[in-house]
């Protein structure tokens, strides 16, 4: 067309674009180190199925419509780069086609076919787009200038290539009409039989003549070049950065573990504690992997929308959470990037007085806002539970939770900061190793009279019984942990407890920023467990479960953990024992955040329900993957919640309206909130609440 | 303002206390601070953030009391005296009133604040002893205080028949309630540095006295013998038609609680 026009547009908007990501890029790698490199092959799958495979878009069933529509956007537009490639060709040669996908290859005829219909689809997606959030408006949209502008692009993109395509189709025939080939070439025409909706574009602009049509391709051309060129420098500047970042985010997701594991402080660092590098303080802590999920936020707000507090209306927005960090790192970029530099200088320093001006120097390169405070807001901060529900349904596997415990064991180490009601919990952690601050020579009078053995007694044994403080202290926990002693006895199983030698695995005060007292609680319990040579431990416990596995191990305690309803869902596929459905009335399960999303025990638990229940087993509207908090994990158990409706309140009416007799709990702090809620809706008597053990207790046969 | 604060270690009274033998059983049992101290440091740390007094604690016996002095520390204390001496070991609260008396005298202090009783013997003496021997002013039972200017507190304390409030000249003796405050817990980045921060440890001698001046030898109070406490039983619950149970009840309270 123009080759010269052609070659400064596209040096124009690279250049721009490159500065821009040249940016970027060292705006991240001045951020701290995150180990995302490794296993190449998971992170590969990972990216087919989540980001290609659009997983998450179009697999809840929630959000199945505008999935449908992003995927097919996605595809769309992946389909169309290759004729983009094609049409920067144009634009130096008129007709230009990239080897494999011209006249003579079926792959060329084939690719058309794809690429014009899925333009066909992608404009409709887009329409539906712009109606979906003009007029349908759903809640947690937050619709921005900056939307309506990238679709209105991604509508002109698609518009102007159909008339660049329909215009040459009618010149096409013109010139057959007339005996000439297009271009000289016989090979131009046919592929218009392949392009449905190019044909359609085609018959729209029909009555045209040869000159206005060769003028309507021109400057379809241009508009389509000019058009996708400024949509590649507007993306990196907002929301549509995700465009670009989606890929790389999924790829280096976390693996195994759903997202970063609290890091291990070393709290005996001196120096961490002078230069406030224990936990997240300041804007420049992030890792890069977290600067990249701020990147990548598309503010389609899926997560706020499933998150408890914001449902229950705490000034938790994570949208707005993903936004604020975003805007005070942007704001930061060069003060960060300067700072690394120093860092970098320092470590190679060896004179004292140089390094001194150094440290005063990056001193100076800190934000001046406070991250807690005035970046983010304090009730933020401690309104999370540490559901996980955010992540789960996150397109682009963004990881909230870590950076929140991150930003919390900030506050309670470096600010002292928090929320005071933590403190008699935290207290009693400190002194009696249980939040109840409950004696703790009384940890195991629940065992009393049931010939439960304790480790000190024989720990010849196969299974340790991890109790837990609430098992062990919680009057309606207790039951729990009697029913599960019976149903071990009656299987047969060799077990003990370690009684008064056991200590809270300091799951809450670890998740509420206490990096210290869960330190401690840690290394006691460890030395106990390694004492006795513990392999393999059950327990009824979610939050026991999910610190003994996966934290532990970090303190050099490694155990097979395994909980109750695996358990006993192996016990009676191994027909150790037997029950008869002895529950009447229909009955729901509640799947607790630490068992399902953080460690995906969701079918065990169900099957063992559909076995005792004589009625029907009915699922919540809000279930498995998507369960909804019951308002007590992240340390919030301890915690006031003045602030909204209460959590466990809005998960209680759930269960009510699912007209049940019965619901089932696997975690004791879910048995005490959704017992609570049944009180607080007078419903105790009519709904009981009962967790999975006492359910198959009292089904023994 | 100088602040002194006393501090005693006692057994953990969350836990079930054994007798063997007319002794304790000191297996399985741990210590820390008494509560009503607790709320004295607290107190004092408040003035010091209201006046910018200084803050001097001292604690009497009980073996190693590192750790509590530590925790005073990472509240806010600034300085931390520890009297450990043998002759002690039989202390009633007159002894630990003496000994006081003595540190209150080597310091030049304006305000002696101490929890009003010990969760370990209850006797809720030793504070107002100290402030007989001393020759001051002393208010009880304190559930809140208020600085007037260097030389003069208002302080509220429960009397029998309500709050009364005071105004004491300096320097006194205050004895606080648990009701006054909620202890603060140690501060993280305290607790590492008072691992650095010295504790000053001192016998009798050291003190400027002796076993004898103390009255070490004659105790006005002794330990002769310690008893487990009774069990409580626990309660019993009555389900049914409420004719019946209170029936049932009545009944009981007659033929086995004998109150009727
Ligand atoms: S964090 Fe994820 S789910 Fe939430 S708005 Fe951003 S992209 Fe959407
Ligand atoms: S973890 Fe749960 S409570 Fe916390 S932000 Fe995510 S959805 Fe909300």
């Amino acid at each position: 067309m123009n080759p010269y026009l052609m070659s400064f547009l596209i040096l124009v908007a690279l250049a721009v674009f490159a500065r821009t990501m040249t940016g970027r890029i060292k705006l991240l790698m001045a951020l701290e180190p995150a180990d995302r490199f490794n296993r190449i092959k998971d992170r590969l799958v990972n990216l087919v199925v989540i980001a290609i495979g659009q997983k998450r878009l179009v697999g809840r069933a929630r959000e199945r419509s505008s999935g449908i529509m992003h995927a097919f956007i996605f595809w769309g537009f992946c389909v169309l780069l290759i004729r983009s490639l094609m049409l920067y060709g144009e634009g130096f040669q008129e007709g230009f086609r990239l080897p494999v996908f011209g006249h003579e290859n079926l792959l060329g005829y084939l690719y058309l076919v794809v690429k014009d219909i899925m333009e066909g689809i992608v404009l409709v997606m887009v329409l539906y787009a712009i109606y979906r959030r003009a007029v349908i408006k759903p809640k947690r949209l937050h619709n921005s200038f900056e939307a309506y502008l990238v679709l209105a692009m991604i509508g002109i993109l698609m518009i102007s290539d159909l008339l660049y395509d329909g215009a040459r189709c009618n010149l096409v025939n013109i010139y057959h009409a007339a005996g000439i080939s297009y271009l000289n070439h016989p090979g131009y025409g046919p592929e218009f039989a392949w392009t449905p909706v190019a044909r359609a574009a085609a018959s729209l602009i029909g009555g045209l003549g040869q000159p206005a049509l060769d003028g309507l391709m021109q400057a379809m051309f241009w508009l389509h070049i000019c058009t996708q060129l400024t949509f590649l420098n507007i993306l990196p500047l907002g929301k549509h950065f995700h465009v670009i970042t989606a890929l790389p985010n999924v790829f280096f997701k976390s693996l195994d573990y759903p997202h970063d594991k609290p890091k291990l402080l070393d709290l005996e660092d001196e120096d961490a504690w002078e230069n406030e590098t224990l936990g997240l303080n300041h804007i420049h802590q992030l890792t890069w992997k977290q600067g990249l999920d701020l990147y990548t936020c598309t503010e389609c707000g899926r997560c706020k929308d499933v998150c408890p507090a914001y449902v229950t209306d705490k000034p938790l927005n994570l949208f707005e959470f993903n936004d604020h960090l975003k805007h005070e790192l942007l704001e930061n970029a060069d003060n960060i990037i300067k700072r690394a530099e120093l860092v970098r200088q320092l470590e190679q320093c060896r004179d004292q007085q140089e390094a001194e001006k150094i440290k005063e120097k990056i001193s100076g390169l800190n934000s001046q806002k406070q991250l807690v405070g005035e970046v983010i807001g304090e009730d933020t901060l401690w309104a999370c539970t540490t559901c996980r529900a955010c992540e789960e349904v996150c397109p682009v596997t963004i990881e909230h939770v870590p950076r929140i415990i991150a930003m919390r064991q900030g506050q309670v180490l470096m600010a002292e900061a928090y929320p005071k009601e933590l403190n008699p919990a935290l207290k009693g952690l400190e002194r009696n190793g249980n939040p109840w601050g409950i004696g703790y020579d009384k940890r195991a009078d629940w065992a009393e009279g049931l010939e439960v053995k304790t480790m000190a007694e024989d720990s010849d044994v196969e299974y340790l019984f991890w109790v837990g403080c609430a098992g062990s202290f919680d009057d309606r926990s207790k039951k729990v942990s009697k029913a599960l002693a019976q149903i071990l006895q009656k299987a047969g199983v060799s077990f003990a407890i370690l009684g008064t030698e056991e200590k809270c695995t300091g799951d809450f005060a670890r998740k509420a920023g206490n990096e210290m007292l869960y330190q401690m609680m840690a290394q006691e319990n460890i030395e106990t467990l390694n004492n006795y040579g513990v392999k393999k431990i059950i327990t009824a416990c979610p939050h026991c479960l999910n610190t003994l596995k996966h934290e532990y191990p970090q303190m050099g305690g490694n155990y097979e953990v395994i909980h109750h309803s695996q358990f006993i869902a192996r016990l009676i596929s191994e027909g150790r024992i037997r029950l008869k459905p002895s529950v009447s009335g229909a009955l729901t399960y509640h799947d607790p955040c630490y068992l399902g999303r953080y460690n995906n025990v969701f079918d065990q638990p169900r099957s063992i329900l559909k076995d005792v229940c004589q009625g029907s087993f009915k699922e919540l509207e809000r279930c498995g993957q998507e369960s909804f908090c019951c308002g007590a994990g992240g340390g919030r158990m301890w915690m006031e919640e003045n602030i909204g409706k209460r959590i466990n309140l809005e998960r209680t009416e759930e269960i009510v309206r699912q007209q049940v007799s019965s619901v089932a709990v696997g975690c004791p702090f879910c048995l005490t909130m959704i017992e609570d809620g049944m009180k607080e809706l007078e419903k105790e008597e009519e709904i009981r609440t009962l967790d999975i053990a006492e359910l198959v207790a009292m089904s023994l046969a | 303002m100088k602040i002194l604060t006393t501090v005693k270690k006692v057994v953990d009274v969350e836990l079930n206390i054994h007798v063997k033998d007319g002794a304790i059983v000191e297996d399985g049992l741990q210590y820390v601070i008494n509560a009503w101290d607790e709320n004295a440091v607290e107190t004092t740390v408040q003035l010091k953030e209201q006046t910018g007094a200084e803050t001097t604690l001292v604690s009497i016996g009980g073996g190693d009391n590192t750790d509590i002095i530590r925790r005073c520390y990472a509240m806010g204390i600034e300085r931390g005296i520890h009297i450990e001496d043998p002759a002690l070991d039989k202390a009633d609260s007159f002894i630990y009133a003496r000994v006081l008396q003595k540190v209150f005298e080597q310091g030049d202090y304006d305000l002696v604040i101490t929890g009003k009783q010990a969760q370990d013997t209850d006797n809720g003496q030793t504070g107002i002893i100290l402030a007989e021997y001393l020759g001051l002013p002393c208010v009880s039972n304190v559930i809140g205080v208020e600085v007037i200017d260097d030389k003069h507190l208002k302080v509220s304390r429960a009397g029998d028949a309500g709050t009364e409030i005071v105004e004491v000249e300096l320097p006194a003796v205050i004895t606080v309630d648990v009701s006054i405050n909620e202890p603060r817990l140690p501060q993280m980045r305290g607790l590492m540095m008072a691992k650095k921060k010295k504790i000053e440890v001192m016998d009798l001698a050291a003190l400027g006295t002796s076993a004898e001046e103390i009255g070490c030898a004659a105790p006005k109070s002794e330990v002769i013998e310690f008893m487990e406490s009774e069990k409580r039983s626990g309660g019993r619950k009555f389900e049914g038609d409420p004719a019946e149970v209170t029936a049932q009840v009545v009944e009981l309270l007659a033929s086995e609680a004998k109150v009727i």
